[in-house]
């Protein structure tokens, strides 16, 4: 599945990569300590930017201050 | 006026095998109106070990041919707030529409848990859990028409409702196609 920029397509595939293998090989089995960061880190920057280019930061931000979203925003740290 | 729907279905797969593919739904050959899928937040808590992710998706074409006259709607961008805690084998997706709201809302919440552990033991329960082949899946749909004319409003909430259930019968075909991959794949590894 292609991202919402085509500039940030290999950066998501390369965390989706990381993220399925942590996700079946270690978060699943009880070991919830962050992995895949520093990829995660470059491709959030990637996605973010192009968010912002397309307006929709606003929207994004908006909708978290409401139901159902504003719920799950809890204080738990950045993986 | 809102209009509610619910239900709940059985699915044949074990619990981490389905959210495994709740990541990886899409592609899918069920979801071609699916444009783009991105993880535009994900966390940890490091206390609970709750994952928290928030999700941006682009869809096509949202509204039939009598709305198309009536609003410019073209593609939609949808987010996804959920969490998962794998402790409890507890999987939760909440998604709402993010453009067009001032035409319609459509809020879908959906739960994957495990089958209640008949045994006593809380160690052998989760070994249970774990291996249990059935997912339990709860849909719980809200839709709600923000036009204020009122023989719009009820058409669109009818037609939000109609594709609601097209779509979802159209969303666990591509979700059983994923698992049918993933198990496929699991079973390559493992033989």
């Amino acid at each position: 599945m292609t991202s919402i920029s085509p500039e940030c397509n290999e950066l998501k595939k390369q965390y989706d990569d990381c993220f399925n293998k942590w996700y079946a090989n270690k978060f699943l089995q009880g070991d919830t300590s962050p992995a895949c960061e520093q990829i995660f880190t470059l491709y959030r920057a990637c996605i973010w930017k192009a968010i912002k280019e397309k307006n929709l930061d606003q929207l994004i931000s908006d909708a978290r201050k409401e139901k159902p979203f504003n719920a799950a925003n809890d204080t738990s740290s950045n993986t | 006026m809102v209009q509610f729907l619910s239900l709940k279905t059985q699915i044949h797969h074990s619990w981490p095998n389905v959210t495994q593919a709740v990541w990886q739904k899409y592609p899918n050959p069920f979801a071609s109106h699916v444009l783009s899928s991105d993880v535009i937040d994900r966390n940890v808590n490091p206390i609970t070990g709750v994952m928290t992710t928030t999700r941006l998706f682009l869809k096509k074409g949202v509204m039939p041919k009598w709305g198309r006259s009536l609003f410019n709607v073209r593609d939609a961008f949808i987010m996804e707030q959920s969490t998962v805690d794998p402790r409890d084998c507890t999987m939760v997706t909440v998604t709402r529409n993010l453009s067009h709201t001032k035409i319609m809302v459509v809020e879908e919440t959906q739960t994957y848990t495990t089958t209640t552990p008949q045994t006593a033991s809380a160690a052998s329960a989760a070994a249970q859990t774990l291996l249990a082949p059935i997912t339990q899946l709860r849909t719980d749909v809200r839709i709600i028409s923000n036009t204020g004319w009122a023989p719009i409003k009820s058409r669109i909430e009818g037609f939000g409702l109609t594709r609601f259930k097209d779509n979802t019968i159209r969303s666990s075909q591509g979700l059983l196609h994923v698992l049918e991959n993933l198990t496929h794949a699991q079973r390559s590894e493992t033989a």
